[in-house]
């Protein structure tokens, strides 16, 4: 081999090592994001449910043809829950699309709440009478089958009667799993594009970076508005340099035909 | 007999071993999702992704190949770029075959942002993946400069594009194959371009760690992706607004509608790619709205204009049908069916339905197949022919072309179906309420298989021809 192309490869090997160490960071950033991501197209049981009026029916039956989206909770909890409830109660308010195009129920995982205890929470959060908005008690086992089904875990604390549990969030179409939230309310944004996502828009559900240097479009999750931004110029660049290639191209070229 | 530019050979040579290998691991995809073949479904993706970027990649050079080929003819591409555009692209392959066999790297030939930073392959076959398009897309676009360079060593930029017969001029004379051609590589610097603004961006995320905006990232992809396999379609009509008049006895000349309608082309062509964004609700409506409008009125321009005229070479000819002439006229005709699946799947209502549907693949493989490669082929055996001057078998000739057809479409009908009844692309294996897809696949493996032993026969056809022309190469 002769020694130019020698050095050509090593310096492209290098260059290869070079990038290629940082290449791993955005993905190990991402470890909450792959956790939602493994519960996407899980088969949800169509368990039966007992809601706050005291009538029953079935968690498909209740979804109907629209998508449901569905917050675990229980009424005597004295930490995340009232706030995750409270949360996707803004959230639906601000995208809108409720009773259209989706529906909530909030499902309770404590065999000891009752059906007041639904009431009592729906009054709390400000929902009670929403056509839209359903509580519901299930028994044991079927909150289990649920539960297993979508990895969410809950421990009850002998000393305090609180259980220890995640904040979960799912979006269920056609008794699937098409979108997943997992972590205490305040990250709104990514609550905002789940909603939009029910209302039938696309939004890629692997996490997308926030702080770009060049953006193309800026989009509003809170009003779904959307704005041009500098990083668009770089979709006229390419047009502009072929026309500037052949303009200076056949110039040049001109030039030698008149020479000759 | 005519001598063959060796250049234009070795491309043939490289297409030749190239296609076959790539038909192969089309078959094994399929198979697999037809659920034969449950021990190898792990390589489908890695697979996937070579099937995909090597046919669009193989086909445009072919393409650009052929079209450097006709402008000999007329102008004098640099022997030193074409020797350069070869070294580039094999370098380039091999980078490919590199980073998926060996680091399975498998985010699909769309490669979108960012899912070649989020798979579970190693990091340095993401970046040897990258480094592979970097080399075929610099390569590519000297490549392209080079041959606008001979045609203005020809021609003014007015000239090139035909403006003096919209003043009612035909002198110079323009053939149409050059005008298409010039088109097709003003646009071919834009594609390109956007390709290389794409890479920049994307190799600056990976030294300084900050992230790009996917929806920027996804537009400049498809500018360069979409918008280079137009253009590879547009060379391969220009092969026959050259070669076609041979056959038919009539010649094929520039006029005003000609003119126009690719000069309209080449506004077109940049922006129809909005159409693979209609599922992203923050891409602006206005921009999807244009996406629709232009892959419309793309079809009016070059395909209407374009299938009209070659009806009426063709009508009460005397014709000389040959393995050339016929794969050349499918070729046209494979072009207007795969742009008719195109354009419904470009409007948006019915988009929203087939998007992720096996309808995307049905369309693209249409006019890629039947299409492309068929206009290609015909080419590189009319060349063959040319320079060997054998004596054709035409009832073998005739059994070819009948196998390659019904090949493709038999495939393509499982891909037009399986879209229609819903079931979803980029599965390598269907759960059990897509079980029909299973079955469609395996049928569409079958076709795939008769169209690959029809091109098996094309190419002892050919090759033998290929063989005597290199013998007599210039």
């Amino acid at each position: 081999m002769r020694p130019e192309p020698r050095r050509a490869l090593v310096a492209l090997a290098m260059l290869t090592l070079a990038l290629a160490a940082p290449c791993a960071v955005p993905a190990a950033a991402d470890g909450v994001s792959r956790a939602e991501s493994r519960l996407v197209d899980r088969a949800v049981p169509d368990i039966p449910l007992r809601l706050a009026d005291g009538r029953t029916t079935r968690l498909a039956a209740l979804a109907g043809d629209r998508p449901l989206l569905v917050a675990f909770f229980y009424r005597r909890c004295a930490g995340v829950c009232t706030p995750l409830l409270e949360w996707v109660r803004d959230a639906v308010r601000e995208v809108g699309g409720l009773g259209a195009d989706y529906r909530v129920l909030a499902l309770s995982f404590d065999d000891a709440d009752t059906v007041a205890d639904l009431r009592a929470q729906a009054r709390a959060i400000g929902v009670l009478g929403s056509p839209h908005w359903s509580f519901a008690i299930a028994e044991r086992d079927a909150v289990a089958q649920v539960a297993g089904a979508v990895d969410f875990w809950y421990r009850r604390d002998p000393a305090t009667g609180q259980y220890d549990h995640p904040a979960l969030v799912l979006a269920l179409d056609r008794g699937r799993v098409v979108r997943a939230m997992l972590g205490a309310p305040g990250g709104s944004d990514r609550f905002r594009e789940l909603v939009w996502e029910l209302r039938g828009a696309f939004i890629p559900f692997y996490r997308v970076p926030g702080q770009t240097p060049l953006a193309c479009i800026a989009f509003d999750p809170r009003t779904g508005a959307t704005r041009l931004d500098w990083g668009l110029a770089l979709l006229a660049l390419p047009a502009l340099a072929a026309v500037g290639a052949a303009l200076v191209t056949f110039a040049g070229a001109g030039r030698h035909r008149r020479a000759a | 007999m005519r001598a063959v530019k060796s250049q234009t050979l070795y491309w043939m040579a490289i297409t030749f071993v190239l296609f076959p290998v790539l038909i192969l691991l089309g078959i094994y995809m399929r198979s697999v999702q037809a659920g034969a073949l449950p021990a190898l479904e792990g390589w489908f993706y890695p697979m996937m992704t070579l099937h995909g970027v090597g046919m669009v990649g193989v086909w445009y050079v072919a393409a650009v190949a052929c079209a450097a080929n006709v402008l000999a003819k007329y102008a004098a591409p640099s022997p030193a770029i074409g020797r350069l555009a070869i070294a580039g692209t094999v370098v380039g392959v091999l980078l490919l075959l590199a980073c998926v066999f060996l680091g399975r790297f498998a985010a699909g030939w769309y490669f979108l942002y960012p899912l070649p930073f989020k798979g579970e392959w190693p990091a340095w076959s993401a970046v040897v993946f990258l480094v592979s398009l970097t080399v075929l897309g610099a390569t590519w676009l000297v490549w392209s400069l080079d041959l606008l360079r001979a045609i203005a060593a020809r021609y003014s930029l007015g000239q090139a594009l035909g403006w003096h017969y919209l003043a009612g001029r035909s002198d110079p004379v323009l053939p149409p194959a050059v005008l298409i051609i010039t088109v097709s590589l003003i646009a071919s610097v834009a594609a390109l371009v956007a390709g290389v603004i794409m890479l920049v961006l994307f190799y600056l995320e990976l030294a300084t760690g900050a992230p790009n905006d996917a929806l920027l990232m996804k537009n400049l992809i498809f500018f360069f992706g979409h918008t280079l396999v137009n253009l590879a379609l547009y060379l391969g009509v220009a092969l026959a607004y050259e070669v076609l008049p041979e056959y038919a006895g009539r010649p094929w000349k520039t006029n005003k509608v000609v003119v126009i309608s690719w000069n309209a082309v080449l506004a077109i062509v940049l922006v129809a790619y909005f159409h693979h964004l209609y599922m992203d609700v923050v891409q602006p409506g206005v921009l999807l709205y244009i996406g629709q409008v232009a892959s419309y009125a793309s079809a009016i321009p070059a395909a209407v204009v374009t299938i009209f005229g070659a009806l009426l070479l063709v009508y009460r000819a005397r014709m000389r049908w040959n393995l050339a002439s016929i794969l050349f006229f499918l070729g046209l005709a494979g072009w207007a069916i795969g742009g008719v699946g195109a354009v419904i799947d470009s409007t948006i209502s019915a988009n929203v339905r087939l998007h992720n549907t096996l309808w995307v693949p049905a369309h693209f493989h249409t006019y890629m197949v039947a299409g492309l490669v068929f206009l290609v082929v015909a080419y590189f055996y009319h060349v063959c022919q040319e320079a060997a001057a054998a004596p054709e078998r035409t009832g073998y000739q005739k059994l070819l072309a009948t196998l390659m057809v019904l090949g493709a479409y038999g495939f393509f009908l499982m891909f037009y179906l399986s879209g229609a009844y819903s079931v979803p692309r980029r599965f390598a294996a269907y759960p059990a309420e897509l079980a029909h897809g299973a079955i469609y696949s395996g049928i569409a493996a079958a076709f795939a298989a008769l169209f690959l032993l029809g091109f098996v026969l094309y190419l002892v056809e050919t090759g033998k021809r290929w063989r005597r022309a290199l013998a007599h190469a210039s």
